[in-house]
Parts: structure tokens; C-alpha cells; sequence
């Protein structure tokens, strides 16, 4: 099984899985964050960070998920309240619309999440909606390994302890 | 004649003489080696049961511990094709999967010190230019940063060119050196070509005739099984109906060619010989004990679970044919 390992993410690959775990360059005084692809399918060389030319080319049996890390500044918001990174999806948890580029027959789930203290987005696309139960152990059996480390340097927001605004911790 | 009485018996004498040296000399030589410990019997073992009061005492014969190497490595198996897990030049982190990711995919194991590949590294910062078929994925594979220097690496790369570096994968391939080119056909999971150039052009033209022949292949080796759809356990049973209705059973000698003209008869030709090459799965299959037993040998799963073509599919289609 090969493993990925980059930038503080660690993926073993289940079969027939390729992906990447890259950071782009910086723009500006963008601070780029690292970013997972995972597919059944050849990947493009070059891939938009949520799979635009990728997901196109994808068949009704593949598979495209990604793994979206955001800013320190982002850990603490209501968004990133949900702790861990969902390990295992239900086919009702796909929708045909939560796509960031609704293609035909494709399905779509998108998850926010604090993991490690590190603030990431899932977003996994089926390339078969009506298939989707076939797919999805596919998709659980690669997210149930990923494992992601703490922050090389934590920052104050990300050692606090995570709670509402009302004071109750979030689950 | 008295004379030449006498010279045949000295000869015969030194020759007596010559025998006895010898016979002398291999007992000293393994009376040396039973006190050393080696020799059949082990005498560190019972023979020091057997030892005699007045002999060598075996106790002072020294030891010779006799160890099992490492076991030879098998076959080699041309036809795998693993992932290539491994880094870029920048640090990311990269998995290509060559079964089934695309329907070509053109593995260039290079280095960044060996002066043919210069000239590749060069080919390649155009790589829409390279004239490969379409649909080919060509990635570029170095050797891990345990044995490259990523810093040397990374002047080569450009955009659209996938570089992995991983000693692993130079191991799972078995280059024997730079440049070394895999071709890989996705359908199947398997390598169809390998081998080493000093142009690409030669690379590309590896491609295309590999290209051509598997194609070809995979179109004659259809049978109806497959053209109805079936597949699966389906898919065995029909071909083995049209197995048994051509009269072919479990251990019949076509399943099992063994030379091109038992394949395509007496005329067979270089070009064939080359198909044969590229279908061969790689490890032998089993004999058949049963009427599916020809099926495993017609479609065996690879690691992906797709079929891949056999010596024995030229067979089913040279049943259709008729």
C-alpha cells in the first residue's frame, strides 16, 4: 500500500487510489496551505484546489476527494466547529448538488472541520450519484487512515480549548 | 620381449607408487577437513560419540558454523505494475497509479547525472511536443532524495511534467540503470514494453507499436462472452460452454502452448512472437483440475481485479475463428 506523506498529512493509499498532498506556490504574501488530492483516476498535472480539471474527467466508478487546509485565523469559527475529520460517510450524505461544478450524474459532499488544531475542508465528488453506495466504502476505507499532525508551531487560538460563544464545547 | 617384460613392470611399479601418493594425500586431506569440522557426519556432533579414547579428541576441533544464505530471488516478474509512491523535487508528496489511472502511462526512470538523459530532461520540457499518442501519461521517475539531490532535480521540471522521486519504485521495476522507459497499459494493469533509447523518438515509437499490438490484441481476444456483456461468473460459464462445445476439456494440449506454431501454426511470425510476449501474464498458471480451470487461465484477476489476456485467450479466439 503506498503511503503519502507531505506537509504534516499522511494518507495510505487504498487500491487503486493515486493522489498528492502538495502546497502551491505563493502569490503575494499569500501563505499557501497544503492541499490532499486523492483519485481512482489519473490525475492531471495541474488540478484546481477543489478538482476543476480533474473531476471532468472522471468516470461513473471514480472516485475524487480533496483535503483543503486553511489559515491558523480559522481555527475557532463556527465553521471549523466539528472536531475530526469525518471517518466514515453515509451514500445520504452525498448530494447531487453540493458540487463546486455540477456535472452530470456526479454527487458531492463537503465537510468543515478542525483536526490535529489545523482547520480543513473534505469535499469528496462521486462520479455516479445513482452508484453511491458501491462508492462510498471506497471513500471511507481511504479518509479512515488519514491522519494529520499538530501544527509545527500552535498557535494561541489553536492550544486554547475550542468552546461557543456560550461557554459549552463543541462537538 | 624380456626387456620390454621388465620396462611394463616398472612402469606398472610407478604407477602402483603414483596411486598410493595419491590415495595418501586425500586421506591426509580429509583427515584435515574431519578435524576442522567439516565433512559428512558432523563429528563436532555424533562423531564425538564415536570418538575413540586414544584418537583426537573432537573437542578441539574447531567449529565451522554452517548458516543458510539469504534464498535466491525469484523470477523476475516483468508484467507488475505497483503505484510509485513517492516525493517531488519540492517536497510534495506524489502517487501515481499506473493500473488503471490511464490508459497508457510511459514510466522514464532518469537521473539527474547520466549524460543520455540530458537529452530526455531536454525532450521533456515541451512535453506536449513529444508526439506520444494520445491519452499517454508520461511521468518521470528518480530515484529517491536519498540518492538524488532534489535541488538538481527541480531545474528540470516543468509545468505539465510529473516528476516523482522514489528509490522504491527503481526497485519495484527493476531498472537496471538510466534512462529505462516502462510503458504501462491501464486497461490491464500490466507492463507491455520496457527497455532503454537514446532518443525519444525510439521512446515514442516503443509507444505506438505497443499501442498498436495491445490493441490488437484486445480486440481479437474478445470473445462473445464479452461482447454480450457478461462478465464475473457469467462470463466463465459461457466460455466454458464454447470451450466444451469445441471440444476442448480441463488438460487439453491447446490450453498449454508451448511453442509460437502450436499458437499460430507453422507460419507464425515475428509480429506474433511480439504479441505473445506482451500477453504473457507473467507468473504460470496452474494446471486445470475442472471445467473453470481454463477460465482462471483465460482472464486471471491482477491486483485490481481486472482481467488480464493469456497465452490461452489466443486459444478461445482461434475457437471463434473456426
Amino acid at each position: 500500500m503506498a503511503i503519502l506523506r507531505a506537509h504534516g498529512i499522511e494518507a495510505p493509499l487504498p487500491l487503486g487510489f493515486e493522489g498528492r498532498i502538495f502546497t502551491r506556490l505563493s502569490i503575494g504574501a499569500e501563505v499557501p496551505r497544503p492541499v490532499a488530492h486523492f483519485a481512482t483516476f489519473a490525475l492531471p498535472v495541474e488540478v484546481g484546489d477543489f478538482g476543476g480539471g480533474a473531476v471532468n474527467l472522471m468516470g461513473a466508478s471514480d472516485i475524487f476527494a480533496a483535503l483543503f487546509e486553511y489559515g491558523p485565523e480559522s481555527v475557532g469559527r463556527q465553521l471549523f466547529a466539528r472536531q475530526g475529520l469525518p471517518r466514515s460517510l453515509a451514500p445520504t450524505d452525498f448530494r447531487p448538488y453540493v458540487l463546486r461544478r455540477g456535472l452530470g450524474g456526479q454527487s458531492g459532499t463537503q465537510w468543515f472541520f478542525t483536526e490535529s488544531g489545523r482547520p480543513f475542508t473534505l469535499y469528496v465528488v462521486l462520479g455516479s450519484h445513482i452508484q453511491r453506495s458501491a462508492l462510498v466504502p471506497r471513500v471511507n476505507e481511504l479518509i479512515g487512515n488519514v491522519a494529520v499532525s499538530p501544527p509545527a508551531q500552535p498557535s494561541g487560538l489553536a492550544s486554547a480549548p475550542l468552546t461557543t460563544s456560550t461557554g459549552a464545547p463543541w462537538n | 620381449m624380456i626387456a620390454l617384460a621388465i620396462a611394463l613392470s616398472v612402469v606398472v611399479l610407478l604407477l602402483a607408487v603414483l596411486v598410493a601418493g595419491l590415495l595418501r594425500s586425500h586421506a591426509d586431506i580429509l583427515k584435515a577437513l574431519h578435524e576442522l569440522g567439516v565433512g559428512v557426519g558432523e563429528p563436532g556432533t555424533h562423531n564425538r560419540d564415536l570418538a575413540e579414547p586414544g584418537g583426537s579428541d573432537p573437542a578441539d576441533s574447531v567449529h565451522v558454523p554452517l548458516t543458510m544464505g539469504p534464498p535466491l530471488p525469484g523470477e523476475r516478474n516483468s508484467t507488475s505494475a505497483p503505484t510509485i509512491a513517492g516525493v517531488a523535487p519540492n517536497g510534495d508528496a506524489v502517487a501515481v497509479n499506473v493500473a488503471g489511472g490511464s490508459p497508457l502511462t510511459l514510466l522514464a526512470f532518469l537521473s539527474s547525472g547520466c549524460a543520455t538523459c540530458a537529452g530526455f530532461w531536454s525532450a521533456f520540457q515541451q512535453p506536449d511536443d513529444l508526439g506520444l499518442p494520445a491519452h499517454t501519461r508520461l511521468v518521470v521517475v528518480t530515484k529517491g532524495p536519498e540518492m538524488e539531490i532534489p535541488a538538481e532535480i527541480a531545474p528540470h521540471v516543468r509545468s505539465g511534467l510529473s516528476v516523482v522521486m522514489s528509490t522504491d519504485a527503481w526497485s519495484d521495476y527493476e531498472v537496471p540503470g538510466s534512462p529505462f522507459f516502462v510503458l504501462v497499459d491501464g486497461d490491464s494493469g500490466r507492463r507491455i514494453g520496457e527497455g532503454v533509447a537514446n532518443h525519444f523518438r525510439q521512446v515514442v515509437e516503443l509507444v505506438r507499436r505497443a499501442e498498436a499490438d495491445s490493441r490488437a490484441f484486445t480486440i481479437e481476444s474478445k470473445g462473445r462472452a464479452s461482447s454480450e456483456g457478461l462478465d464475473g461468473p457469467e462470463r466463465e460459464l459461457a466460455n466454458d460452454r464454447e470451450l466444451v462445445a469445441a471440444g476442448i476439456l480441463p488438460g487439453d494440449p491447446s490450453l498449454y502452448p508451448s511453442s509460437l506454431a502450436d499458437v499460430y501454426g507453422p507460419d507464425a511470425t515475428g509480429h506474433n512472437e511480439e504479441t505473445i510476449r506482451s500477453a504473457s501474464p507473467g507468473p504460470r498458471a496452474s494446471s486445470p483440475q475442472g471445467l473453470h480451470s481454463p477460465q482462471r487461465v483465460h482472464t486471471s484477476p491482477n491486483q485490481t481485479g481486472r482481467p488480464q489476456p493469456s497465452q490461452a485467450t489466443v486459444s478461445a479466439r482461434d475457437i471463434k475463428a473456426d
